[in-house]
């Protein structure tokens, strides 16, 4: 085994290949204040990737509702109970084994919406809902492939099938040298990599990496109706930049966090926490860092962060992959990877007003409320 | 640190198959059937089989721990007849549920100094490894989704035509990029139960480009019959130097799903047993 310094622990684990960081790291922030599940993320990815024959359970984005709601089922709390909480690693693997990991049965597939709307407990009657967080609660998950920077599932394929890509960090299964161990699914403590029964090959979120190689964000992202979701390139902690929009939101501004970030795996997918939810649940989730980012996002609605405010509104605003941005008067403006403006995004519209009667054509307006 | 604490109980196995010889009786015709009277003319060697516990991931627990083996050969075909014990027939390669299955091992060059594990850099070996999901998909009809899950309801399959049949309907270059690309495509397709992989070492062992071996596996009464042949030598590929009136070596692997054994979680007889192939 080799030690990998993980940023996101503050400390080295275990791996079992030298650690490398690639040249450039894929990431996603997810803001969950803003996900309604309405799941044209998920119909997106399924509709582009996973049609096919022996991936009819597949979904290789979906969205969940917590704390109810699991994809593979209760995939989240045997995570937990395996790594006691917080105490062990993914890689702290009993004798034999590469990675801890449990095999989610065929059934355990069976139920991607379950627990859908469902609130933490019962509700009294007469209860108020009037501060924040809420006594009665729920939120929605979305998930894809975290295409970690020490993927477990690239730990754990005895056939060196799944490889991390250099140039993105993508991490991809060669489905030619696969041959459907499934020791992947097993090791995957986000269950993110399924097996294909009629291919004979487990198969996995593919970052859209044909998108992501013409510099464009991939499909769940940009088909996002909330415009909860934003894709860039993320660099270590001693290496951010503040003109990074992903750096910006997880290094500089630390609102968006990794998903159980005590696997080890240092996941590359970042969620804004929903502030209507208790602390307690957030830590657990998210990790140490929750109590700072909810605070941060307070204070941002009470514009306060007028920075974060303004890179908020770049979230599904273009289809290309923001290298940078800068925030001008009253607008946000998006660069590519050479500097080349994509997109301008004014922060507050200007308003019309237009008024019930029309005086030129000397008729009243149907059209306005 | 593992891997040397596990040494021990496999250097007992070690001894133990040192004796044994498995003798390739030479016969008019290698026959495919696992119930064909021609093999009672070789004589049975029992090889003890121990689990995989030299790289993870480990079977630590097998369940199969012995296989009898029997060999003849016809001059250009060797067989070889593979029985074990094993309480729950498994033929199916689904999600999370494992298929039976058995190799053998011969290496390139007839030395026993070649690694016992799926050899090494310039120690190629040969392993012909037949599954039971595969004969099923022969015997049965492919294990498709529909073969599998009977009531199950989908709205639409780009690319193809009802009733959506796998393998049949899905040699179309659009359906085949949702199934893993051609290559995929061809190892569901081949009509045989075993498959030929060359390895260098475990972790290495890779598909043959020509798929020249066949094979049979009955299931009667808690054992599995197999039945594993193939050419000595096959045309356009390479091949072990193995021959009649030649010795060669083999090495055995039995896998239950049930057990969840699939790829390296397995069991194996950890030592060269000398193969003497009977003729000229």
């Amino acid at each position: 085994m080799a030690k990998a310094f993980n940023w996101q622990l503050n400390r080295e684990v275990d791996y079992p290949y030298e650690p490398k960081r690639p040249k450039r790291q894929f990431a996603v922030v997810m803001d969950l204040n803003k996900c309604i599940a309405c799941q044209t993320c998920t119909v997106a990815c399924k509709t582009t990737w996973t049609p096919g024959r022996g991936q009819e359970y597949m979904l290789w984005n979906n969205v969940e509702t917590k704390p109810w709601g699991f994809y593979p089922l209760g995939w989240d709390v045997k995570l937990l109970e395996l790594l006691g909480g917080n105490k062990k690693t993914v890689f702290d693997a009993p004798e034999g084994e590469v990675v801890l990991g449990w095999k989610p049965d065929d059934l355990d597939w069976m139920y991607p919406n379950i627990g859908e709307d469902e609130v933490n407990e019962p509700v009294d009657v007469g209860t108020v809902l009037e501060k924040l967080p809420h006594p009665i609660w729920m939120f929605y998950l979305p998930r894809i492939c975290n295409h970690c920077t020490y993927p477990a599932c690239v730990a754990a394929c005895p056939r060196q099938a799944i490889y991390k890509r250099e140039e993105d960090g993508i991490v991809l299964i060669d489905p030619e040298r696969c041959e459907g161990y499934q020791e992947c699914v097993k090791a995957c403590p986000y269950k993110k990599t399924m097996f294909n029964f009629v291919a004979r090959i487990s198969q996995k979120c593919i970052g859209c990496f044909p998108r992501v190689e013409e510099g464009l964000q991939p499909q769940c992202v940009i088909t996002c109706i909330g415009k909860i979701r934003l894709m860039g390139f993320i660099n270590p902690p001693d290496e951010a930049k503040a003109e990074n929009p992903i750096d910006f939101l997880v290094h500089i501004k630390k609102v968006a966090l990794p998903l159980y970030p005590q696997t080890g795996l240092e996941p590359n997918v970042y969620y804004i926490p929903p502030i209507n939810v208790p602390l307690k649940f957030l830590r657990q989730m998210f990790g140490g860092g929750a109590e700072h980012a909810v605070k941060t996002y307070m204070a941002m609605r009470k514009g306060k962060e007028p920075e974060l405010q303004a890179l908020l509104h770049l979230f599904g605003s273009t289809p290309r992959i923001p290298y940078s941005f800068a925030v001008g008067a009253n607008e946000v403006i998006a660069f590519d990877g050479k500097g080349k403006e994509i997109v301008r995004v004014p922060i507050v519209e200007p308003i019309q007003y237009r008024p019930h009667k029309d005086e030129r054509l000397g008729v009243v307006r149907q059209d306005i409320p | 640190m593992r891997v040397f604490k596990l040494l021990p109980l496999s250097l007992v196995v070690f001894s133990f198959s040192l004796a044994q010889e498995i003798v390739s009786k030479r016969v008019q015709e290698v026959p495919l059937d696992p119930l064909s009277k021609v093999w009672d003319t070789a004589p049975t060697v029992n090889v003890s089989l121990a689990g995989q516990s030299v790289t993870t991931p480990m079977q630590l627990k097998p369940s199969v721990t012995k296989i009898s083996v029997k060999s003849i050969n016809d001059g250009k075909y060797i067989g070889f007849l593979l029985v074990w014990e094993d309480k729950t027939r498994d033929s199916f390669h689904l999600v999370g549920k494992f298929s039976d299955a058995v190799a053998v091992q011969v290496p390139y060059k007839p030395s026993a100094d070649t690694s016992v594990t799926m050899g090494d850099k310039n120690q190629r070996v040969l392993i012909l490894h037949w599954t039971a999901a595969r004969q099923e998909n022969i015997d049965n009809d492919y294990s498709d989704v529909a073969k599998i899950h009977p009531n199950y309801a989908y709205d639409w399959y780009p690319h193809v035509n009802p009733p959506y049949k796998y393998p049949k309907d899905w040699a179309n270059q659009y359906a085949l990029n949702y199934i893993g690309g051609e290559k995929v495509f061809r190892k569901n397709t081949l009509n045989t139960p075993v498959r030929e992989v060359v390895a260098e070492g475990y972790g290495s062992s890779t598909w043959k480009d020509v798929q020249g071996a066949e094979g049979k596996g009955i299931y009667k009464d808690g054992k599995w019959y197999v039945v594993i042949k193939r050419a000595f030598t096959e045309e356009n590929t390479s091949n072990p130097d193995w021959g009649p009136g030649k010795t060669t070596f083999v090495t055995f692997a039995v896998w239950d799903g049930s057990n969840g054994e699939v790829g390296a979680r397995k069991s194996l007889s950890y030592s060269w047993i000398p193969l003497k192939i009977e003729g000229r």
